[in-house]
This record gives C-alpha cells, structure tokens and sequence, in this order.
C-alpha cells in the first residue's frame, strides 16, 4: 500500500468520523454530507466496480440509522458512486468550479434517488425538499467537497509523477 | 458487473418486508456502525451540554437548594406512611435516552433512542420527552432501540380530552405541506365538542401509553367527517426538531403518571 493510498483511506476515514460528529452538532437542516464526499474519494482513484461497492458500504452505514428507509441510501451511494467513478475523466482537471460541480451533481443526484426510493413524501413536500433543501444541502457539501477533492485529486499525483 | 450486484442487493434491502429489513438493520447497527452511532451519540451529547451549561448551572443551583429539605421530608413522609401503614409510594420507572437524527430529510418517521434492552428497555414502550407524547419503542437492540414517532401512520394513540369528556384515536394527519407535522383527533362522539385550545392527553387505554400524556391541542374541527363522530386537527405537544432528549417509559408501573404534567403545568403557572 503506497503511502498516497494511506493519505486518502485517512481522508476517508476522517469524513466518515466527521459525518457521525461534526453533522449532528451542526444540526443543519441542509446538512454537509460528508458520507457522499466520501464516496465521491473512493470514486475518482478507482474504478467503477470497486467505487459502486464503497458506494454501497457507505449507503448502508448512512441507512442504519434511518431504517424505514433502510436500502435508499444504499442505492443511492452505489449509483453515485459508480457514475462519479464513470465521470472522473471529464470532471478532474485542475479546475476548481468542476471539483464543486461533480460534488453538487452528486449530492443532487444522492438525494434525488434516496427521496425517489424511500416513498415516503410527495407533493408540495416532495418539491420543497428536492428544489430548496436538496441545492442548499449539495452546496454547503460542495463547499467542503472543494477542499477535500483539491487534496486528494488524482492530477496531483501525476505532476508529481 | 460488480456495480448491478450492489444496486440489485440495494433493492432488496429497500422492498425486503419489515421484519428481515429491521435485522439486517439491527444486526449491522449493532456491529459495524456502532463505534459511528456512539461518536454521533457523544457528539450530541457534548452539543447539548454546551448549548445548555448557563442553564444547567442554574438548575443544579436550585436542585441543590431544594435537595438540603428533600432529606428531612422523605424521613419525615417515611414515618407518617409508617404510622398510616402504608406501603412504600408508588414510583413509575423510565430510562432516559438520546434520540439520534437520521438522514436529515425532513421526512424522518423513525428515531435511534440510545438506550437498548441492556438498559431494561422493552419493545412497545410509550417514548415521552418533556412536553408531551413523542412515539413507541418499535424494536429493541441490546444498547439501541428503534421508536417510531408521531408522524409515523402506523402510530395511533388511544387520547381524551383533558377534562375527560371527549375519547377518541389520534394518529398522523395525512396532510401536505405545513399540515404534514400535524395530528388528528379521529371518532369523538358527536355531543362531545372541543373548544380550539384544548389539551388532548393520552387515555391509558389500550396498555402501551399511561393516562395523562399531553398530546397535543385543538386547532380546528375538520369538516367533512361523514357520521355521528367529529374529528379535530391537533397541534402536537412535541415538534420534530424538539425530539432530542427523551424518556422510555417501563411498561408496567405507570400509576401516577398524568400527575407529572399536572404538576408541572401547575409548577410554571406563573403567580
């Protein structure tokens, strides 16, 4: 295991701790997601079959604590995480709008299928939540998704290559 | 190839019926997310503590103040159920626990508690919070139970009115909007009419929730109820965001229960 690989399985690790304790004491209604940063890590260094399945782990994780749901978010991860893993090459150049784009898209896209899957609002709630919470929640997440993608891009390891 | 196994096992997991889903969840709650759920735990916990510390210092200043009497009255009470030979005094049983938050979406119907059957926690035990009736314990893990709150449909609560005159089942208003994080008050007998304001408490029948719970108040009787039987648009006595700290009642020894609110309600009247 080479020492890159270390560094991000420590990034990972480190917004897994923080989604279970920086998240709940924010208690933001459009919460950063920091499951789904993580998801989109694993995603952009390997390949899609590997980031579907870190994708799914990492759903079932979130899911554990929503179990009238249990299964959405495991949905979600593996669909995010395999097209984010699909998507790497158009996303990762060195620009730091398109770093915050593939997290808002993502988190968009999370969310939508979590929401879609669960059934469990509709109507004016269903807007509410997919057109105001929804965008507030993926661009709080983007904004903590710029740094940590800007930390463990790919590209940086080529230069350094 | 690896990505299709993963999204088909996903939708298993989401259409699997309610018993097997809630052991797969239980079982990977109790091992694998464990660590995560007490950090999250812990992380509301110390939040909580550090929002209330002003507050608490005061609390704890008064509880000390009245602690200094609280000795030589029980001595005293002691003595006198002695002399009227009674018993010792009914005291009804709970378990204080943390509610965690899930997802986030606004469209949580379920709560983590942070206390399990090691705890003495039992399934179908009525789950309380200062103001008023939160859920029932739906499923028990050994240091984690599941509890379903008052938005969930499948929550119905046996309630009356405070007074007593009115007796109905109040459960989730299937509304939209706003009106979703309402109650309704369903089959008061047609001669029994609630003024706006009203206080709906829980009736003790049924078994699983004590007499005396607040519920939630009248807003408005609804229309349309076809019959000889009214229904009532309640506001709950707990909202969502509210459901932080809470108590698991022990089924069983719930006598005197409806005085706890009664007190309190007479301890904040202001004089």
């Amino acid at each position: 295991m080479t020492s890159r690989t270390l560094w991000v399985a420590s990034v990972v690790a480190i917004l897994i701790a923080l989604h279970f304790s920086l998240r709940p004491i924010l208690e933001w209604r459009a919460g950063i997601d920091f499951l789904l940063i993580a998801v989109l890590v694993v995603a952009v260094r390997s390949r899609p079959g590997v980031a579907a399945v870190a994708g799914f782990a990492f759903g079932l994780v979130a899911d554990a604590l929503t179990p009238e749901a249990f299964g959405a978010g495991a949905l979600g991860m593996t669909v995010v995480g395999f097209a984010a893993s699909r998507l790497k090459g158009a996303f990762f150049a060195d620009n730091v709008m398109l770093h915050a784009v593939f997290v808002f898209v993502g988190k968009v896209a999370f969310d939508l299928i979590v929401v879609l899957a669960e059934r469990r609002i509709g109507g004016a709630a269903l807007a509410v939540q997919l057109l105001a919470w929804t965008p507030l929640a993926a661009l709080s997440t983007a904004c903590v998704g710029i740094f940590v993608m800007s930390v463990v891009r790919p590209s940086r390891d080529r230069r350094r290559a | 190839m690896l990505a299709v196994v993963c999204a088909f096992a996903a939708l298993i997991l989401l259409f699997l019926p309610e018993g097997p889903r809630a052991s797969v969840a239980g079982a990977i709650r109790s091992t694998v997310v464990a660590p995560l759920v007490t950090i999250q735990e812990r992380a509301s916990l110390a939040q909580r503590a550090f929002m209330s510390h002003d507050s608490l210092v005061l609390i704890a200043d008064s509880v000390l103040r009245r602690s200094q009497r609280l000795d030589e009255i029980a001595a005293e009470n002691a003595r006198l159920r002695e002399l009227l030979q009674l018993g010792e005094a009914i005291a009804w049983d709970f378990v204080p626990a943390e509610a965690l938050v899930g997802r986030g979406m606004g469209s949580d119907l379920t709560v983590v508690l942070s206390a399990g059957a090691r705890a003495g926690v039992q399934r179908l035990s009525a789950v309380v919070a200062a103001d008023g009736l939160v859920g029932m314990v739906q499923q028990v893990d050994a240091t984690r139970s599941i509890a379903i709150i008052w938005p969930n449909p499948e929550l119905r609560v046996s309630a009356t009115s405070a007074d007593g005159t009115a007796f109905g089942i109040v459960s989730a208003h299937q509304g939209s909007g706003v009106e979703r994080y309402l109650l309704e008050l369903r089959g008061v007998s047609f001669r029994s009419k609630l003024a706006i304001g009203s206080v709906v408490v829980s009736s003790g029948l049924g078994g699983v929730f004590p007499r005396g719970i607040p519920i939630g108040t009248v807003l408005e009787e609804l229309r349309g109820t076809a019959g000889w039987e009214r229904s009532y648009l309640l506001r709950p006595a707990v909202r969502p965001p509210d459901i932080i700290s809470v108590l698991i009642l022990r089924p069983g020894n719930v006598a005197g229960m409806e005085q706890v609110w009664l007190d309190s309600a007479h301890a904040t009247r202001p004089r």
